[in-house]
Order: C-alpha cells, then sequence, then structure tokens
C-alpha cells in the first residue's frame, strides 16, 4: 500500500463528513433520504474496495531506496517525473494540464 | 468563554468563534473599544516544531518591537477556561490567498505588496535573536526524519533532497525567521500590506529560506506566471530586501530556496494527511492532501529540470 490516504480511507473521511457535518444540518426530508442513499452508495464503494488486491509499489520502493542511496543517474529525475505524472492523473488531472498548457516560463 | 475572557481583559462582547481545528482556536471578541483576536489551544495533538502559544506570543511581541507590521500583541493567557491562549489587535483586511492574486479592487495593493513583502522581511530579519532564545535551527535532516516516520516511498521528494544535499549554497548566518512568510499569511487591504499574521512556524534558519518561500507554486494560488506569490515577478522583490539588508542574495540562491520550500510544503501536505489518518483530527480537507501532495512532487520536478537545463 502506497498512496494515502488510499481509496477506501478517502472513501471513509467523506462517509464521515457527510454524516457528521452535513446530514446534521439537512431539514429536508427528500434531501436527507438522497444523502443517506449516497451515504449507503459509499458504503458499497468501500466494501468492494476491501475485495481489491493491494497495490504493488516495490517498484517506487526501489526507486526512493536508490536515490536516498546516492544512486542518481541522469535517467533518474525522468523515471521518478513519470511516476508523479501517473499519480497525478489520478489525484489532480487539471493540474497537469496546467502544466502542460503553461510551459511558456 | 466569555467570562473567562472578562477575568482578563474586563467587560467584552459576546466572543464568536472564528475558527477551530483540533489543536487551535481563534475567537473574535472586542474589549475596551478594542477589536481583538484571541487564539486558544484547543486540546487536541499539536504539530511537532510548531511553537506553543506562549513562544508564538512572545516572537509576536518581538516582531512587533522591532517595527514590523504585525497584529499588536495585546496578552498571554496561561489559563483560559482550562487552555493556554493569546490576545491581540484584529487586523482588518483580507487574508485568503485566491482572493489576494485574484481581486480587481486590490490590484494597487498586488503593486505595492513585492517592496513591502521585502520591507517587513527585513525588519523580521533583523530581530536580535537573543530577545527569542528560545527559537531552534532548522536542519534538512528534520525533514527526512519526518518523511522516514509515514513509511511510504515518495521518489520525487528524496530527488529534491538529494540534490539539496548536493548542491547546498555558502552558508550565511542564521535568522530569526518568519518560517511561513508567504501569500495566505498576510492581511492585505486596497493599498497593500496589513500585517504578518501566523508566528507559529518561527525559527532560527538562513535568511534566504524565508525570502524564497513565497515563490512556492502552491502559493500562488492558480496565478502560476506570477513567481511571487501570484501577484508578481520576483526581482523587485529580491532587489528591494537586498538593498535593505545588504546581504547580496544572488537568484540561484533563491532558486535553492525555492525548490527547499516546495520539499517542505510535499513533506508538509503528508504530515496533514497522517493527521487525519491517526485520528489527531479526522478531515477530508487534511486526508486529500496526502493525494495533492503530488502537485507538489510535480513542481520538485519541474525544478529539478530548469535545474539541469
Amino acid at each position: 500500500m502506497s498512496e494515502r490516504p488510499t481509496a477506501q480511507e478517502l472513501t471513509e473521511a467523506i462517509a464521515e463528513f457527510l454524516g457528521g457535518e452535513i446530514l446534521p444540518t439537512i431539514t429536508d426530508h427528500r434531501l436527507r433520504f438522497r444523502t443517506l442513499v449516497a451515504m449507503n452508495a459509499l458504503g458499497i464503494v468501500h466494501r468492494e474496495l476491501d475485495a481489491l488486491p493491494p497495490e504493488d509499489d516495490s517498484a517506487r520502493r526501489e526507486l526512493a531506496r536508490r536515490i536516498r542511496a546516492g544512486e542518481v543517474t541522469p535517467k533518474t529525475l525522468e523515471q521518478v517525473k513519470a511516476d508523479v505524472e501517473a499519480r497525478l492523473r489520478i489525484a489532480s488531472p487539471r493540474h497537469l494540464e496546467r502544466y502542460e498548457n503553461g510551459r511558456a516560463e | 468563554m466569555r467570562d473567562a475572557l472578562q477575568a482578563v481583559l474586563g467587560p467584552v462582547s459576546e466572543p464568536v468563534l472564528l475558527a477551530g481545528g483540533a489543536s487551535k482556536e481563534a475567537w473574535a471578541v472586542d474589549a475596551g473599544g478594542e477589536r481583538l483576536l484571541v487564539r486558544r489551544a484547543a486540546g487536541g495533538v499539536i504539530h511537532r516544531h510548531t511553537l506553543s502559544l506562549r513562544d508564538e506570543f512572545a516572537v509576536l511581541e518581538a516582531a512587533y518591537e522591532a517595527g514590523v507590521k504585525a497584529p499588536r500583541p495585546v496578552t498571554y493567557i496561561a489559563d483560559l477556561d482550562g487552555r493556554e491562549a493569546f490576545a491581540m489587535e484584529r487586523l482588518d483586511g483580507e487574508t485568503i490567498g485566491r482572493r489576494i492574486v485574484q481581486k480587481p479592487e486590490l490590484e494597487a495593493a498586488r503593486a505595492a505588496l513585492p517592496h513591502q513583502l521585502a520591507e517587513e522581511l527585513a525588519k523580521i530579519h533583523a530581530i536580535d535573536a537573543a530577545r527569542v532564545p528560545f527559537l531552534t535551527a532548522a536542519q534538512l535532516e528534520r525533514m527526512v526524519d519526518e518523511l522516514d516516520e509515514f513509511g511510504e516511498p515518495h521518489p520525487a521528494i528524496e530527488l529534491g533532497l538529494w540534490w539539496l544535499r548536493e548542491n547546498r549554497p555558502p552558508e550565511r548566518p542564521l535568522v530569526v525567521n518568519h518560517g511561513d512568510y508567504r501569500i495566505g499569511n498576510v492581511v492585505v487591504d486596497e493599498h497593500g500590506l496589513v500585517g504578518i499574521l501566523d508566528w507559529e512556524f518561527a525559527h532560527l534558519d538562513d535568511p534566504v529560506r524565508d525570502l524564497g518561500f513565497g515563490l512556492v507554486r502552491a502559493w500562488r494560488f492558480g496565478v502560476d506566471d506570477k513567481r511571487l506569490g501570484g501577484i508578481a515577478d520576483v526581482e523587485p522583490y529580491l532587489e528591494r530586501y537586498n538593498e535593505l539588508t545588504g546581504f547580496d542574495v544572488r537568484s540561484e540562491e533563491l532558486d535553492y530556496w525555492e525548490l527547499a520550500g516546495n520539499v517542505a510544503w510535499a513533506i508538509g501536505c503528508l504530515t496533514q494527511a497522517q493527521r487525519h489518518l491517526r485520528g489527531q483530527e479526522r478531515s477530508v480537507e487534511l486526508a486529500i492532501l496526502g493525494r495533492l501532495g503530488a502537485e507538489v512532487e510535480y513542481e520538485i520536478c519541474h525544478l529539478l529540470e530548469k535545474a539541469a537545463a
């Protein structure tokens, strides 16, 4: 397990936010009901993620270990950047686009 | 809370809670015709490497005495309803970074800010360290220790730390650093800078550490092409600072500390996410920083590419 919070931990954080901070403020019955349904749906995602095998992060661990040991080659930056890009495509794809559009500076 | 405050400050208005995290609260209250802000510990686990409220208050006092634009410190309160706190002047103005970099009515402020930020920083760096003897020096190694606590592999942070070790500029004498000197921690009105806030990360460090921290892309609030906090180019800020301090900081040194600032904030993102994961302060906002730290890691790669070019 490499990326924290994991997808499952993120669903927990969202569920706590909805249940703890949003739900108590909703007075409209229909909205309340739909929020509870949404939390149920989130529970399904949480349990489904439970069944998945953990991400294999051995390559990332090895890369980090080599850099820490001072084994840095002209190729290292390229490898590191590709790894961060892959994570950003999940975490924040729009951020990546902003860089690609704003290369000027 | 009102009774507890009245015992210290005399008659006060009904206190209003402006912000309350697990570690600190901020209350707005008026006393003796003065608008005050009360910062109070909130009982939760405090960040490592942040000052206690007593020490933060002492730093604020030293800064205010040195003529730094900062809220006037009013009083330290060792026991405010069971927890430590301090009262300071409540400044009027904008603090939200995104608004400071974007609001049309703050355009004149953005023009004035580069020189003003340089001037205040020069004053902060001239504070006599003997006045705040509890401040300790920050070390690059401390960042490595923090990273190791998380047990997650982050090659970009490792590569940033490696580069910082290999390319360290000649050491400068340590000065009092604000520690978090950037848009987002300043109060701004239509004329420019009103005051510097958030002194809890104050420590002793290379002066260029503070000078470069405000260049970190995350503090440009979307206006990426303005390297100084999304408001301006760096050169007028750097020139004014050099003029006042005589430190003759070179732009390569600033580049070095900009990278160091990004590495520190990339680790900071992980630290914040850990507060959530360890249950010290459960919050989606803190949790997602664990993933958004990848944005900062990407900037580290970008800066390393520029340095290699």
